[in-house]
């Protein structure tokens, strides 16, 4: 940089002194000796200087001659002087002319220096204020390594006065407070004993200014040398680098900040191009994929997570986001760690602009929310398992928060309302169950009592049925959900054989009473029957005794005989007899209802009972006008795994003859076409089951409910006393402790299932 | 064989009946309507196997008339024929040999069965 006086024209420098003699100087004195020399051979001077000497120095030979001699010197001498003259002339003359040349070209000269030396200075200044702006001072030491120079802007910037520093070496004023700090001073040290150049050491000072800390200062020095090659000394540069050190510091505790709390985060944090490469991750997520943060940032997703499927998926959610721009929340995703275990993501991704790259990068936060989606399950699955629970209840079951409105039904009252839960859901109890609409009073009154309030046998119509039921509403006492459950039973199925009790209840009473007058009421019938018997057998002719008796009193027998027969006598006998005889029975079924003192229980074969009962049927008196047992087929289905049963012999007998009875009686009735009776047992895992299975007419509902009542019949009247199954009923529930159940439908069979417990509790 | 039955009963028709039914199998029927005549019948009369008891009679229970009469008379054997329905039979009186084979209900649609018991007591009585 050039200034603008150096323009103008500089003092003529002193003409530098010359050694020697320039070549037209020796050429004019050549010739100068050339025309001398031919002058005297042309005058042959000498002849006149001998006669001249002679003259002087021999007085005696004072000649005229002499006189001439004399002027021929003079003449002589004056041609060498004008010889001298010319070549003087000559000389001086070629002087002059290189003297002028001489002067031009020292003019230039000075002038071209000039102007080197302006460019030097220029190019010199150029130089310093390079240095000085890339650096923030000069320095420089001498051979001893101590300071002896230091630009003004060392003392402004670092704030140390000079004294402090000049005539000092560097590190008399650096701090050295660790370790590795004194080993770098001793290397700098070194180099600088042995004269070498050294860049950017950078130190910190220990004197300081009007500052508290020390600066840090960054030098570069060369070492400089004279033209002999002595050191003299150290120049270099320095820069105060102590607001950048402090930047940096700032900058690194502010990224290992960043980088504690991203480590901190127990989620996945990552931050991954466009190619997948991992630009960021925090330790969660390398852990995740069981590697080290340094393993996994700048390596691309694939080649640290091995699961591809995921892997290709995972990547083009990052590349949707990058190319959207648009954030992405992945509600889950799995993803298979290190240990091989599936873990379930939430996952959100948010595209970003990574700095100094200049190209969208996208920024990924995974929540590991397996537990969640665990208890999740749990939850669903507890709910659906609670939910399976109340919807196996038999129980009708409605949630209904304070107001009355539907909160939850079970299925059975889905059933019962004939709406979903879904569709009953806030609706209010009463319109979707009309029949309860009376009851939420009672809701109310349990939720502000904290009590179950009981409506037991409830009347309801259901389709025109009379239907009992049991409500019960119980109170919810959960924090934050207050509320009730209405519990509806129908218990018109329990009323029913309720009263069928109390019906046989008072049947006992009537047994009880039987039984204290059997023999009252027996030994009347005996003699009616057996009255009957004997007169039958009186009257018959071919009796050996009769025919005697009527020859001694001169009867005749035969004749007698017809009479009773003309005048139905035989047929009225035989009558009472027949009335004898159901009375009796009639007796004998009521007496069963009496609670016998001593049941006689023991091991039976089973199979041999049912085939003693067979046997029983088929030669059955009473039956045999009604029916062929023998046109029925029987199937055997015994279970070999059963063969005794504790129970009272006679007492079964009768049950399951009766039972055989009663289907046989109704397929005859029916006129079931190819009438089948199915003998089946089964062992089941408390009871033996014994099953009487027809093909017959089956029952409607109606009949089906009703037939274990006492003096239910479906039978003509006076073909059945209605008591059958009544008694057997009794005689398997309350005396076997065991259960007797039908299963039948119109037109397909009926199916009497008895269930005697195989390990009898002591008999009631 | 003996042909002779004792029949005790205090139903006056029951006992004609069977009275009758028997004669005319046969029998020799001495019958009675309390024990106590029965005994005196036995003790004086001649020799019966085969009795046929009430069970409700009005000196004493037919369970222990046969207890006392078995005492007395060990090869007297006895057929159990009762009006109450939930009769069952001593474990004594099992001891002694009588199962629910000897039990007849009243009423009896017809004597036959227990006429043949009779008889069938009888015979075996003679046959060891």
């Amino acid at each position: 940089m050039s200034a603008p006086s150096s323009s103008s024209t500089p003092p003529i420098p002193a003409v530098p002194r010359r050694r020697g003699w320039s070549r037209s100087f020796y050429w004019g004195l050549a010739l100068a000796v050339v025309i001398g020399a031919a002058t005297v051979t042309v005058l042959d001077p000498l002849p006149y200087y001998e006669t001249l000497l002679d003259h002087w120095f021999d007085p005696a030979r004072w000649e005229p001659e002499v006189f001439t001699a004399m002027l021929h010197y003079i003449l002589w001498l004056l041609v060498w002087l004008g010889v001298v003259a010319v070549a003087a002339l000559l000389w001086s003359w070629l002087l002059r002319r290189q003297v002028t040349q001489r002067t031009r070209q020292l003019l230039r000269e000075l002038h071209e220096r000039q102007q080197v030396e302006v460019a030097l200075r220029e190019s010199e200044a150029r130089f310093r204020d390079v240095t000085e702006a890339a650096s923030d001072w000069i320095w420089e030491m001498n051979e001893r390594l101590r300071f002896t120079h230091l630009s003004e802007r060392f003392y402004a910037l670092t704030g140390i006065a000079p004294h402090h520093v000049l005539g000092r070496a560097r590190w008399e004023i650096g701090a050295a407070d660790s370790a590795a700090d004194l080993e770098r001073w001793r290397q700098h040290r070194e180099l600088l004993e042995q004269h070498l150049p050294f860049r950017d050491f950078v130190y910190q000072t220990r004197l300081s200014g009007n500052h508290n800390a020390g600066r840090y200062l960054k030098v570069s020095g060369k070492p400089i040398y004279d033209v002999q090659g002595r050191f003299l000394g150290y120049r270099g540069t320095g820069t105060d680098i102590t607001e950048q050190i402090r930047a940096e510091t700032a900058l690194r505790e502010s990224e290992l900040r960043l980088r504690r709390i991203i480590d901190l985060v127990p989620h996945m944090i990552f931050a991954k191009d466009r190619n997948g490469r991992f630009l960021l991750a925090n330790s969660a997520t390398a852990k995740a994929i069981g590697v080290t943060v340094d393993d996994l940032v700048q390596h691309p997703h694939p080649i640290v997570h091995s699961v591809a499927e995921e892997t290709e998926r995972m990547l083009a959610d990052d590349r949707e986001v990058i190319d959207s721009g648009i954030p992405k929340l992945i509600a889950e995703e799995t993803f298979t760690d290190h240990a091989g275990q599936t873990r379930t993501l939430q996952t959100i991704k948010i595209p970003f602009i990574e700095p100094g790259l200049n190209e969208t990068a996208v920024l990924g936060v995974a929540i590991d929310i397996t537990e969640q989606r665990r208890a999740k399950e749990e939850v669903a699955r507890m709910r659906l398992y609670l939910k399976n629970i109340i919807d196996s209840m038999p129980s009708v079951l409605i949630g209904v928060d304070p107001w009355g409105y539907i909160t939850v039904l079970n299925q059975p009252a889905e059933q019962a309302g004939g709406m979903s839960w879904e569709a009953a859901q806030g609706r209010f109890f009463g319109d979707v169950f009309p029949q309860l609409e009376g009851q939420f009073e009672q809701v109310r009154q349990a939720i502000r009592l904290g009590r179950p309030i009981k409506t037991p046998r409830m009347t309801l119509d259901i389709q025109g049925e009379l239907h009992y039921a049991d409500v019960m509403v119980y109170p919810l006492m959960a924090d934050s959900a207050s509320g009730a459950v209405i519990r509806m039973d129908d218990i018109t199925a329990r009323v029913r054989i309720e009263s069928m009790m109390v019906q046989t209840e008072k049947m006992l009473s009537v047994g009880g009473l039987a039984a204290g007058m059997a023999h009252e009421i027996n030994n009347p019938l005996g003699a009616i029957l057996q009255g009957s018997q004997n007169i039958l057998r009186r009257v018959a002719p071919d009796m050996p005794q009769n025919r005697a008796v009527a020859d001694a009193i001169g009867i005749d027998l035969d004749q007698l005989h017809r009479y009773l027969e003309q005048r139905q006598v035989l047929r009225f006998l035989e009558g009472i007899r027949e009335a004898g005889a159901r009375a009796a029975k009639i007796v004998a079924d009521m007496l069963s209802f009496s609670r016998r003192s001593e049941s006689r229980f023991a091991l039976v074969n089973l199979e041999e009972m049912l085939e003693t009962v067979l046997r029983l049927a088929a030669s059955d008196y009473d039956l045999k006008k009604k029916y062929d047992f023998k046109r029925i087929a029987i199937e055997r289905d015994y279970d070999p795994a059963l063969r005794f049963v504790s129970c009272d012999k006679t007492e079964i007998e009768q049950v399951i003859l009766n039972l055989l009875k009663n289907a046989a009686q109704a397929m005859a009735e029916e006129g079931t076409p190819a009438p089948v009776i199915t003998l089946r047992t089964r062992r089941e895992p408390e009871h033996a089951l014994i099953e009487v299975v027809d093909n017959g007419p089956g029952m409607d509902d109606k009949t089906l409910k009703r037939v274990f009542e006492p003096f239910f019949t479906t039978k003509d009247v006076g073909a059945g006393t209605g008591l059958g199954l009544s008694v057997s009923y009794f005689i398997v529930t309350e005396q076997h402790n065991g259960r007797l159940s039908v299963l039948s439908k119109p037109g397909q069979g009926a199916r009497f299932s008895i269930r005697l417990p195989l390990s009898r509790e002591a008999p009631p | 064989m003996t042909d002779w039955v004792l029949i005790v009963d205090d139903e006056a028709m029951i006992r004609e009946n069977l009275k009758a039914y028997l004669e005319d199998e046969g029998w020799r029927v001495a019958a009675f309507e309390s024990v106590a005549p029965a005994l005196g019948w036995l003790r004086n009369g001649d020799p019966c196997r085969v009795c046929i008891m009430d069970m409700r009679l009005p000196d004493m229970d037919g369970n222990s008339a046969i207890r006392t009469l078995r005492q007395i008379y060990p090869d007297l054997e006895f057929l159990i024929h009762t009006g109450s329905s939930g009769y069952s039979l001593p474990e004594d009186l099992r001891a002694m040999g009588l199962d629910d084979s000897r039990v007849y209900h009243k009423p009896l649609a017809d004597m036959a069965p227990l006429a043949a018991a009779a008889r069938r007591l009888a015979m075996r009585e003679d046959s060891p």
